[in-house]
This record gives structure tokens, sequence and C-alpha cells, in this order.
């Protein structure tokens, strides 16, 4: 067994030597995951989309929506239900949902007396930059309508009689009520009059004042839905390492036989089914470790959820062991470098493509996700994806990991037989 | 310490070997000769068990057939193409095969034998990088990681240069004088006159003499060749023995000068095996 170890380590270390096969085992995936991830959450310089809902329809409301469509930095889609708005920003179709509540045209009311309007934003976990950026946005186009509200005398009436209200039962003294209240009324008559001059001043004075409260609140992941663009696209990337891990090593055979060292390694202590078994662990090794990666980085830096770690361990084991058996068969099919890389490359690409490594299984129209059975990257990432975003229970797990299990065990005996044979 | 008893093999139609019977002892390098496709190269894959043969019996020490795991340990195979790892260092390659082997404290055998090879300098160099003869050198370094006493040498200096090719031969040489059976292939007959104790000469899968260098050309030599230049001309005689021969021509006074042209490996391996372009 340590020989195997040994012959599984120097294909490992090849692997690593070999700056082409590395990048498209380590690097490769994860570029696509990054890429796809992006691309589907729809991340460019265009106007940012926001899912509006609006609880209960105000005058204030509507000046929200309108003054927050005419701002050139928003696309708004007022939409009828949260949950609707919800799923947009899941798909990547919002970069957030701005939920007004019923409670808003009454809160600006209060809006210098203690009180205040608030705000409801949903956001895409993975994209908080853009989240953060909407919250300014936000602010600043809230900051507006008070200020134009204000402008409306009726609208300001009401404003200043809060105030008073306010101020009557307020415990300040007697000389500073009569001061706010004589601003008071030396406001409402400038109100009446159409101040305009002084206004500019004022709003500049108060620039630190928010006269919204945004209250931020992370899109959760719910079953069957994915969280975000990369909890696909990371999946997917899964699909490519298995790929990459497999033509790298699906050629070790007919390389090994190429360059003599199958004669050396023959004439060793080992058998046969040892060398063979340390090609196996080897990329057995390499699918596991390029599946972990790339959940690592799903994981911590782009909040892919795992709905069961124990699952997803399963998930990785049972995919390596699957595709080591598929390396095996592709081995032992060519017995030159150039014919199962060649060969390894049009047969797996195909497979990969079409069993979600470039469409994800879940945009895949009706006839291509029948088709996609055929392929054992399907299965993987089916699999990936029911530990993750998926949230599948055991049972729901047991036909993808069974499909890989037997591929892997059809693989490595036939695949094993094969290659005795040939050598 | 290798034993080949009547081996056959045949693929398809073609008999690589065919009867081949012979004997190398400790301490013995064998030398296995033959022009291409004689069969050379399928005796030692049958002999280091890559092969299974059709019949006849190959024994390596007394560990039996080399196709035994017992066996194996105790078979060095440097094979005809360079069988190394052209990615991983020299030192890398040696620490591979010395841990496949199961050999104790592979790093301080790596070291060992890339000082025998005149490579330790190199030692961290990728083999993509090194020279035809150095990867000669370590070619036959690696066959011998786990201190084999069953050395098979495939043509391990072709292509290489005087001074690699040296290096290789004194290596051998030292092998052999270690108490090792070597059996060595090549297309050079002077390095197999110079280092060989016994030669074999194949083609079509037989074994058409075997003995020493010295038997092999008193039996399949032919005639010497004796060139005597006097007054009178010049004057060749071939002749068994040419020594009478000179002593005839002094005798008979005039000559000037007196030429012998020996018979040596690379006619016994003509006279054998014919002049006949083999492709």
């Amino acid at each position: 067994m340590r020989a195997v170890a040994f012959l599984a380590l120097k294909d490992l270390r090849l692997l690593l030597r070999d700056r082409a096969a590395a990048f498209f085992t380590f690097v490769f995936p994860l570029a696509i995951a990054l890429f796809f991830g992006y691309v589907f959450s729809g991340t460019s310089s265009e106007p940012l989309h926001v899912a509006a809902f609006v609880e209960q329809a105000s005058p204030a409301a509507a000046m929200l929506m309108k003054a927050l469509d005419e701002d050139g930095g928003f696309k708004v889609a007022v939409i009828d239900s949260r949950d609707a708005g919800e799923q947009l920003v899941r798909r990547g179709d919002a970069v957030a949902l701005l939920v007004v509540p019923s409670t808003y045209a009454e809160g600006l009311d209060g809006v210098f007396s203690g009180g205040g309007a608030k705000l409801g934003l949903v956001v895409d976990p993975s994209r908080r930059a853009e989240g953060a950026m909407l919250v300014g946005k936000i602010h600043e186009v809230a900051f507006r309508t008070v200020f134009a509200a204000i402008g409306d005398p009726a609208q300001f009436a009401r404003v200043l009689d809060r105030m008073e209200e306010s101020l009557k039962a307020s415990d300040l003294s007697f000389t500073d009520r009569l001061a706010i209240r004589t601003a008071l009324s030396r406001a409402r008559t400038m109100s009446a009059k159409g101040a305009d001059s002084s206004s500019t001043t004022k709003t500049q004075s108060i620039a630190d004042w928010k006269p919204v409260t945004v209250e931020i609140a992370e899109l959760s992941m719910r079953p069957g839905v994915p969280a975000n663009s990369f909890a696909i696209s990371f999946m997917q990337g899964i699909a490519w390492a298995l790929f990459g891990a497999v033509l790298s090593f699906g050629s070790g055979i007919a390389e090994e036989r190429q360059r003599g060292t199958l004669v050396r390694l023959l004439v060793s202590p080992m058998s046969p089914n040892q060398i063979l078994m340390g090609k196996a662990l080897a990329c057995f090794v390499t699918c596991l470790v390029t599946e972990w990666m790339l959940i690592c980085f799903g994981v911590f830096l782009f909040r892919v959820e795992v709905s069961s770690w124990p699952l997803m361990v399963a998930v990785t084991l049972v995919t390596a062991f699957g595709f080591s058996g598929i390396m095996m068969l592709l081995a032992a099919g060519f017995r030159t470098q150039g014919g199962a890389q060649g060969a390894g490359r049009a047969v797996l690409l195909v497979l990969a493509m079409i069993g979600g490594g470039t469409v994800p299984i879940v945009f895949m129209p009706p006839f291509l996700r029948i088709a996609s059975n055929l392929s054992p990257f399907k299965w993987a990432v089916m699999a990936a994806e029911g530990a993750t975003w998926r949230s599948w229970g055991m049972s729901e797990m047991l036909i993808p990991l069974a499909v890989l299990a037997a591929i892997g065990v059809f693989g490595l005996t036939v695949g094993t037989a094969l290659v005795r044979r040939s050598i | 310490m290798i034993c080949a008893r009547d081996i056959r093999k045949s693929f398809g139609p073609i008999h690589a070997v065919d009867g081949v019977t012979f004997e190398v002892n400790a301490g013995e390098i064998f030398g296995l000769l033959g022009p291409n496709g004689a069969g050379k190269s399928t005796a030692i894959a049958l002999c280091t068990g890559q092969i299974a043969p059709d019949s006849g019996s190959i024994d390596i020490g007394d560990a039996g057939s080399p196709r035994a795991a017992r066996a194996r340990a105790l078979i060095g195979l440097a094979p005809q193409q360079i069988a190394l790892y052209d990615e991983l260092t020299a030192r890398e390659n040696l620490i591979f095969l010395a841990r496949v082997h199961g050999m104790p404290n592979p790093p301080h055998r790596a070291d060992e034998l890339l000082d025998m090879v005149g490579l330790l300098p190199r030692a961290r160099d990728r083999v993509g990088t090194f020279s035809g003869g150095m990867q000669r050198r370590l070619n036959l370094a690696a066959a011998l990681v786990h201190n084999p006493t069953a050395i098979f040498l495939d043509e391990p200096t072709a292509g290489v240069d005087p001074q690699s090719r040296t290096a290789i031969l004194d290596v051998v040489i030292r092998l052999a004088a270690e108490g090792r059976a070597v059996i060595y292939t090549t297309h050079y007959m002077e390095e197999a006159q110079r280092i060989c104790s016994r030669v074999a000469i194949m083609d079509r899968g037989r074994v058409l003499a075997i003995g020493t260098v010295p038997e092999l050309v008193a039996t399949h030599g032919g005639e010497s060749v004796v060139t005597v230049d006097s007054v009178a001309g010049q004057h060749c005689v071939r002749t068994r023995e040419p020594l009478r021969e000179i002593e005839r021509a002094l005798a008979e006074g005039g000559a000037t000068a007196v030429r012998i042209e020996q018979p040596d490996l690379e006619m016994v391996f003509l006279t054998l095996t014919g002049r006949r372009l083999r492709d």
C-alpha cells in the first residue's frame, strides 16, 4: 500500500510540475466558477436593478419611487409581493429588494420630531458592495424627497404640527420652548411665503442628518433556491475540476508507457494492479482537492451555503471515486498519450457541457435536462447542489450518489482489467 | 544467477525468441549481441518478467520465475529507452524508485547512486534539462536503486559521448566485480569485446553462438590476413596460423614490412549474421 501511495504522490508532483495541467486542474475550474458567478449575478456598469415592494401606496412612497427611477443609478421594478421581490434577488435579476413599509408616509411626518421614516432593504449576501452603494443612493434620494415634501406647504404644515405637539410633551425649559416655538412660527411663515433662498443653506447645514433609516437584511437561503448565483457557478466549477483531473490522469498510463517508465514500474516489486491503483489514487486525491478548493472558495468568499456538511463529504468522496473510474476507462481505451488526451477532451467536454458545466442544470430546457442524465458530470453537479442550495436529504441524494458509485465500480473494474490486458 | 532454458515467445506468426538457452553467473558480464530484430529485447523482456514465455523456463537466482515478486526484487533493468520522469529532479527520480522498492533511507541511497554515476552536482536539476549522456547515466543509476543482483542493461551507451560511455562502462565493470550478474546488449562490438566475459550472438530469435570472445573469434572469426611488403611487391595470405606465415616470409627474405589483420568480434558477428541490411 505504501508503494501505491508513493506512486500517487509522484503523479501529483508531476501534475503540479506541469503548468498547463495544473492550470486546467486547479485554476480553470475556479475561473469558470467566478466567471459564470459574475455573469449570472449581472455585475456591470449598468444601472442597478432594484426590486421595490410598496406595502401601502402613498404620495410619499410614490415620490420615493419616482425619485429612485429618475436617478440614473437605478432601474426600479415595482413588484406586487415581497416573495416575488426576494425571488428576483435570488435569481440575480435584482441587486436588492427595497421594501417601503406602510408606515413610511407617517414616518416622514415625524421626521423632525424624533420619529422618522424607515425603509427595508433585502440584499443578496454575495453582492454586499452593491448593496452598500444602494444604501447610500437611497439616503441621497430620500433626503431629496423629504425636502421636496417639505417644499409642499400642506405637508410642511403637518410636519410643523407634529413638532409642536412633541414640544408640548417635552420637558424643556420655558426659555428653550419659547425659542423653538418662535423658530417654528417663522418657518411656518416662510413656508407660506414660499421661501426658497434659505432652504438651500439649511439643507447644507444638516448634511449629516439622515431623513430615513434603512434597515438591511441579507437574503436568507431557502431550500430549493440558490442563495446567489455563485451557489450555482461553484457547483458548475466542480464539473470542470473533475474534467481537468480525469484528463490529466486518464493519459497517465499511456504517458508512462511512452516515456518507458511503465517498464521500470512493471519490473519493480509492484503488481500491475498496484500500479493502476496508484494512478486511481492520484486521480481520486486530485478530484477531492479541487472539489474542496471550490467549496471552500464558495463558502468563505462568496457565501455559498452548505446545507449538510456530512452529505457534502459523502458527495465529494463518491464523486471522486466515480471519476477515478472514468479516468481508468479513459486510460484503458488508448495506448498513446495523444490519443487519450484527444479523445478524452472530445468526449469529456461534451459530457461536461451537457452535464451542467456551461448551462446550469436549473436553466436547461427540458430536452437537454433529459439528455444530461447520460453525463456523469450532471450527477456530480446535482449531488453537489443537493448538499448546498437544494438542501437534499439522504433519500434524495441516494440516486446521484448511487449512479456515481456505480460508475466508479464499473470504471475501476473494467478499466483495470482492460489496462492490465494492454500492459 | 540468471538461467534461461529453451525459452520461446511468439507474436502471431513471428517467433521472436525461439528456443534460447543461456546461463549467466554472478560476477559475469554476459553480452547479448545481434542485429535489429534479432530477439534481444524480447529475451530481456522475458528474463525481467515483463512478458511470460510461451514455453521454457527462466530462473533468477533462488527466487525462481522473474514474474514472482521475490525475483523482481533481485532484477535491475536499464531499458534501452530513457525511462525517467523529465519533470522530476535526478534525486527525486531515484528517491521515488527507491521508495517503490521499499529501500531504507531513499534519499541517502539516491545520493550514493548519483555520486557513483557522477551526477551528484546536478542532483537537484530536472532530468529534462540533462544532456543525453547524463540521462543515460541516470537511467543506469535508476536500475540500481534497490541493489539488484541480476542486472539487465539494454544498450546503455546508445548515443552518448566518449566520456559518458567510459563512465558507464566503468560502472558496469564495477558491478560485475561486486559479484552481480550483468546481461548487456549493445551494437558496439568493441564495447562487448572490452567488457564481456562471455557473449551470445542472436539472430532471428535463436542463439547462433555463445562463448568467450577469444573462443568465438577462434571458431567463427575466420582466418587472419598477413600482408607482406617486399621489393617484389605486396603479398596477402589468409591463414589460421599468421605467425607461421610471418616466419616463412622473413625466412624467404626481402620483406620490408609485415601487417597482420586478426579477426575480431565484429567479424564474428558479420560472419554469423551476414552482411545484408536489416531494417
